[in-house]
């Protein structure tokens, strides 16, 4: 799994890339609350871009639910984009999309989360 | 801190240290199962996705019951989550004795023989620590519930199995249980393992109810 990140206009963004199972969690867990703690000192809103996401596994998932629950905590705004078809049916299966604000695209996102595109 | 599998057991003892009819029922055996995988992905040994649950280890966690979980999964063929809760749902009765003794070894509980009607004996499992852990895990469902925060994974899943396995009935009336259905619905069960034991609940139900149909014709 590949894991980068970019800030803009008051909006970090992360971009997960490749394949985020039992391997790969414990990393990017340790990068998605950095991700938040940051966010929450600067004042900044967290996106998390999941374009190039193409594999979630029971052990990722937990993950969003892990930064989504630091993001809320720390009022930071928190938005996911850009799901693959097969993230996508995870989230469905697993109900994610009722606690977490996943959005079609970036625009989307950015206007969740109060940030003009 | 003790496993997903050992918190749902001591949900199902009852203050005096029954064991509650609803560890007998196939939801809860299934719930259990599930329980069992959870720990399993937590330790590093399964992983699960939507075409099935994968075996990473073979090493063994320690723990009796997910120990033996493990075991057959490994011996198997890769199949989903939901199949194997279906397939080991009968190993219910071994689990929740493992996990009992486990709790006794961890001095949580302890194992009692009881007589009624001077000669019929009935074992229960009074609980030794003050009933600290499964105090704390009923609280922690109702802060999950109560709150409008989201919950951690841990507690998303016991709540999850917690409601499968019919174990909420324990501690919360059919009022509330009722009136917090929405909230339930929202954070409870938020994993694919978890899901995976709702849908072998449910093809569970439909077979049993197909059983008895077919009996009436």
């Amino acid at each position: 799994m590949n894991v980068t990140h970019d800030t803009n206009n008051r909006t970090t963004t992360i971009h997960a890339a490749g394949r985020l199972d039992f391997e790969a969690a414990g990393a990017f867990q340790k990068d998605l609350e950095q991700a938040v703690a940051d966010a929450a000192a600067g004042g900044h809103a967290l996106v998390l871009d999941c374009a190039a996401l193409d594999y979630v596994s029971s052990a990722g998932l937990r993950v969003f639910l892990v930064g989504a629950r630091a993001a809320k905590a720390s009022s930071v705004p928190f938005a996911v984009y850009s799901l693959t078809a097969a993230v996508k049916e995870v989230f469905d299966v697993s109900g994610f999309g009722r606690i977490i604000d996943v959005l079609a695209d970036r625009a989307g996102a950015l206007e969740k989360v109060g940030r003009s595109a | 801190m003790i496993s997903l599998t050992e918190e749902l057991t001591l949900l199902a003892v009852e203050d005096d240290g029954r064991i509650a009819y609803t560890a007998g029922s196939p939801n809860f055996a299934m719930a259990l199962v599930g329980a069992c995988i959870v720990d399993l992905n937590k330790a590093g040994r399964v992983d699960a996705d939507l075409n099935g649950l994968n075996v990473l280890s073979h090493e063994p966690i320690g723990l009796p019951a997910q120990d033996r979980v493990l075991e057959v999964i490994a011996a198997g063929p890769v199949q989903t989550t939901e199949r194997w809760v279906l397939e080991l749902q009968g190993d219910s009765p071994d689990l929740v004795r493992m996990t009992l003794a486990q709790l006794q070894k961890r001095g949580i509980l302890h194992q009692a023989e009881k007589r009624f009607l001077w000669a019929l004996r009935a074992r229960r499992y009074p609980i030794d620590d003050g009933g600290k852990e499964q105090k704390e895990a009923k609280l922690r469902i109702l802060a999950a519930l109560l709150s409008d925060g989201l919950p951690t994974p841990d507690d998303s899943m016991l709540i999850g199995l917690a409601v499968a396995g019919g174990l909420l009935e324990a501690f919360l009336s059919k009022s509330e249980i009722a009136r917090l259905a929405e909230r339930i619905a929202e954070i409870g069960g938020l994993d694919l393992v978890v899901r995976g034991v709702e849908a072998a609940i449910r093809a569970d139900a439909e077979v049993r109810a197909h059983a008895i149909m077919l009996s009436i014709h």
